[in-house]
């Protein structure tokens, strides 16, 4: 009962200190607030990037035949540096900016455990963006994101070694921002806070750590073997000299498929917060969630090979099939948990909640063609083709962009203290939903049809299908600038509000919108359970830090009548 | 979900939730029945297993999808906060029954499915009875397939197009003479990865004659979509025969022409020149090198002048030593043929390169040979 009477711990005044100004968001900075909202501002740059390109990849597949490049290394670029920023330099760092800016804040830390090393770890990232894109103009990369030599060592130009040099430094910048999350979780939470009564979204940020920690090494490992391939004459890759090319195959997808998990576990926490927030319900069946991630991260490293079922020895492809089949029950306890958290709430469709709600429906099928892909002999026929790339745009997009999505308007209020538009939001949940179905739900048939992918040349029985997915892939552009349009509109005529405009429990929200440079006054004490909605203990927490944070008036001025003070319900 | 169930309806709640099972099962077999209409023609006896394989996965994925868009759909309208309604949903926060078979049933589903697929896999893959042999070879962009002829253990029908004819098994052994591809035929519901410094097999029986599209599905450059061959299955071995020993006859007998052998030698695909090059009169369309048609004219009226060279010489040089001769805005991507080491990845005999030469100067536009033959034989016995 503490907790009510006293939600900001023993101070209650709060210290004067300036607010960061705009020249702060663009220097050295250790706040990992601002550090952060780097993150946020910089992936959303690299987002812009990458999604024109896909609209320059969907503009060349209008047709079965070359129009917009004038070759095929030129289209082969464009997917090779559409897949590579959207992972490297849009999901991985936006999620990692969720990460900075919230961990520290859920706990009730005043920063993370090593803040220069975390202002390190994001000052890496822009350098490493251009070096990717400079390499546009030496000859850019055409190797795909999985740069699978000896395509990527003999025949490719220089950009090649921009682009792996790119990705070195988006890896140590990984491991960096990695460590640091877990030592700030193991070492910085509360008085009262175990390990059992952390927000699901610190959860997911310490299995996605763990993952970055363990897997990461093996990416930088493997690029510096290709570094050294293409401009040092070793061979590690190349069979004439006794290489062999299915060593980067293995090492390659012992990252990259854990680094599946780095990109959507963040969006698994995001989402948790978001449906409890939301439906007013506690989060159902908090420990299977918890759980089911660390699950997701440890079974995730015994999974790697079914990216190459078409060329691994056969003998291997089944004990691959049986764990990647196994990896699918975690996360479908995940799904039917919040299933369960929604089940008896109390619904509000803000868009946060359209958007996490939208990711239950298309995640869903993302789940069920990522089963269907463990299989081996449907994998055999399906491997490669669109059905794929319908696979983990359905997982990535209809995952991770989706819960990103949710996040900032789920949180957006917290970082600047003014509201995201939500009529403007829902209208871009409406068209996102809408488009992104059927850009990527038709690849599913195209894929089955046999169309393979990373081809700009296709045979013209694919062409019906294809245009589809280009107009819808068209819309699904357009749907970027509403909420790039939202973000800028809102942060400066956004409606102002309090500390907690959601009432969550969590405590990021027990501190003002935005919150000080150091956080919090004192040291915050957490209610005793961050999902205990429904209990008249919850609703006089909330009314109380609403008393301790009033939210701003919103009476015009004829009618000034004295606010009254929000009385417990 | 009893409890919960039982709040929204007066009647028994084992009722309902055994009516929606119901209800979802019927609308996975529904969804499973889609398949045909989307895959492929099924061309194969491996093709056949495999959507069988594919119904019961989409059947249960169906089911699956409909479990939880319905969940969805069925929450969000029962349990919205009506306007103005500030309170909280229900203070529950778990079910250890309802976890424990929400992970028990997809842990049961998916190792009921390991084991189908293992099952399809082991019968797919086995090795068959009389199976013929077909040596494939991917070279970028383009696929090659090389036949053993009975009776003849140095010759081999090479061919551009995949024949076989329905009911016999096939075992292709598989390799790249540059980077990875990967072989698919989209009918037959097969694909296999070629890698570099390795030998990889896949195995088929065709069932249905047809002519159906061979693909390259693992990125290999700039012309990997147009990576393309053909699969013509023949409805019974005898047609099948007259294709093949036809193919013997022309190199049992080859032509006394150089012009006419060399037509041969590059419309039968063993080399990988339609990968790259447009030449209308063999049907070739690839955009990634020069494109070959009126190439006779150009060599005689801009090449010869520029380099002092004869048609012959230049046609013969530029061949073998590709990257000293690149025309203007293309790579240098050509492999280079090597002349004497039968065991090159690229090997290219001196005859065939003499002949394919021969055949390389008649393209002009009134079909006259450019080039002094008896030059080009003599050139191209020094190479020797």
């Amino acid at each position: 009962m503490a907790s009510i009477t006293a939600p900001m711990g023993g101070e209650t005044r709060s210290i004067p200190a300036p607010s960061p100004r705009i020249a702060d968001y663009l220097r050295w900075s250790i706040d990992h607030k601002i550090i952060g909202v780097q993150y946020i501002v910089t992936s959303l740059f690299f987002f812009v990037i990458g999604g024109a390109l896909a609209m320059l990849i969907r503009w060349e597949l209008l047709t079965p035949t070359l129009d917009l490049a004038t070759n095929g290394s030129q289209y082969n670029s464009l997917f090779t540096l559409h897949g590579t920023v959207m992972i490297f330099l849009w999901v991985i760092p936006m999620m990692a900016g969720f990460g900075n800016y919230l961990v520290p804040l859920m706990l009730g830390a005043k920063d993370m455990a090593f803040p220069w090393l975390n202002a390190f770890a994001f000052w890496l990232i822009p350098p490493a963006g251009i070096l990717l894109l400079l390499g546009w103009f030496i000859g850019p990369p055409e190797a795909g994101w999985t740069s699978y030599p000896p395509l990527s060592t003999l025949y490719s130009p220089d950009g090649q070694t921009l682009w792996a040099m790119a990705l070195h430094l988006l890896g140590i910048s990984s491991i960096l921002g990695a460590i640091n999350f877990i030592v700030t979780i193991r070492n910085m939470r509360p008085e009262g806070m175990g390990y059992w009564q952390m927000p699901l979204f610190v959860w997911a940020v310490l299995a996605t750590a763990i993952i970055q920690v363990l897997a990461t090494p093996f990416l930088t490992g493997a690029l510096t073997l290709l570094i050294l391939d293409r401009v040092a004459g070793t061979s590690f890759f190349d069979p004439s000299n006794g290489g062999d090319v299915l060593l980067w195959q293995n090492v390659f997808w012992f990252y990259s498929h854990p680094a599946v998990y780095i990109m959507i576990l963040p969006g698994f926490g995001m989402v948790s917060e978001v449906l409890a927030t939301h439906a007013r319900k506690p989060i159902f069946g908090y420990r299977a969630i918890a759980l089911s991630s660390m699950a997701i991260a440890l079974v995730g490293f015994t999974v790697w090979a079914h990216h190459m079922f078409t060329a691994l020895q056969p003998e291997l492809r089944i004990p691959f099939m049986i764990t990647s089949m196994i990896i699918a029950v975690p996360t479908g306890i995940k799904i039917f948990s919040w299933l369960g958290t929604l089940w008896g709430g109390k619904i509000h469709f803000t868009t946060a909640m359209l958007f996490a709600l939208g990711f239950l429906s298309m995640f869903v099928i993302g789940g069920i063609s990522g089963v269907m892909l463990a299989s081996v002999p449907v994998d055999i026929h399906v491997h490669d083709t669109y059905f794929v790339v319908s696979h983990f745009h359905f997982v990535l997009f209809g995952g991770s962009v989706f819960l990103i999505y949710s996040g900032l308007y789920h949180w957006f209020p917290k970082i600047t203290g003014r509201l995201l538009d939500e009529r403007l939001g829902k209208l871009h949940f409406v068209l996102t939903y809408v488009s992104f179905f059927f850009t990527f739900f038709p690849q599913h048939i195209a894929g089955l049809e046999g169309m393979p992918r990373r081809i700009a040349v296709y045979d013209p029985m694919y062409t019906n299908i294809n245009q589809l997915i280009s107009f819808s892939a068209f819309v699904l552009g357009i749907t970027t600038f509403i909420l790039l349009y939202n973000l800028v509109h809102s942060l400066v005529a956004g409606e102002r509000v309090g500390a907690n405009p959601w009432r969550s429990l969590t405590l990021e929200w027990a501190t003002t919108s935005p919150p000080p440079p150091y956080n919090f006054v004192g040291d915050p004490v957490p209610f005793e359970d961050p999902y205990g909605y429904g209990t008249e203990e919850a609703t006089a927490y909330l009314d109380a830090l609403d008393r301790r944070f009033p939210p701003p008036t919103k009476l015009p001025p004829t009618a000034a009548v004295p606010h009254p003070e929000p009385a417990g319900d | 979900m009893d409890a919960e169930r039982s709040n929204t309806t007066n009647s028994s709640p084992v009722l309902w939730i055994i009516a929606a099972f119901a209800l979802l099962i019927l609308g996975g077999l529904l969804i499973a029945e889609t398949a045909p209409l989307i895959l492929p023609p099924e061309a194969s006896a491996e093709a056949q297993q495999v959507d069988n394989l594919f119904k019961i996965l989409l059947a249960i994925g169906g089911a699956i999808f409909l479990l939880v868009q319905g969940a969805l759909v069925f929450s969000v309208i029962r349990f919205r906060a009506r306007p103005g309604d500030k309170s909280d949903g229900v203070a529950l926060h778990g079910n250890a029954t309802l976890e424990f078979v929400w992970t028990a049933i997809p842990a049961v589903i998916v190792l009921i499915l390991s084991i189908i697929s293992f099952q399809v896999w082991v019968s797919t893959t086995s090795a068959k009875d009389n199976e013929m042999v077909v040596n494939v070879t991917g070279a970028r962009f383009t696929w090659s397939f090389s036949y053993a002829v009975p009776d003849h253990e140095n010759l081999k029908v090479n061919s551009s197009t995949l024949h076989t004819y329905v009911g016999q098994s096939l075992k292709m052994v598989m390799q790249s003479a540059d980077v990875n591809h990967a072989f698919y035929i989209p009918a037959m519901r097969i694909k296999q990865d070629l890698l570099v410094g390795r030998t990889t097999e896949i195995r088929f029986t065709p069932t249905l004659a047809g002519d159906y599209p061979v693909f390259c599905a693992e990125l290999c450059g700039s012309g990997h979509g147009s990576m393309r061959a053909r699969i013509v299955v023949h409805p019974d071995e005898a047609t099948y025969l007259s294709w093949f020993d036809d193919e013997v006859n022309v190199l049992l007998n080859p032509p006394a022409d150089p012009v006419v052998r060399g037509q041969q030698i590059l419309s039968s695909g063993q080399y990988p020149c339609a990968g790259c090059h447009t030449l209308t009169e063999l049907g070739w369309t690839g955009v990634t090198g020069p494109n070959q048609n009126g190439l006779a004219d150009r060599v005689v009226k801009t090449r010869v002048a520029a380099t002092g060279l004869t048609p012959e010489e230049y046609l013969l040089h530029s061949l073998y030593h590709p990257s000293e001769y690149l025309v203007p805005g293309f790579g240098n991507l050509m492999p280079q043929f090597q002349a004497n080491d039968p065991n090159a990845p690229s090997y290219m005999p001196v005859e065939d390169m003499e002949a394919i030469v021969a055949y390389l100067c008649t393209l002009e536009a009134s079909g006259e040979n450019v080039c002094n033959l008896d030059n080009l034989q003599s050139l191209a016995s020094q190479l020797k």
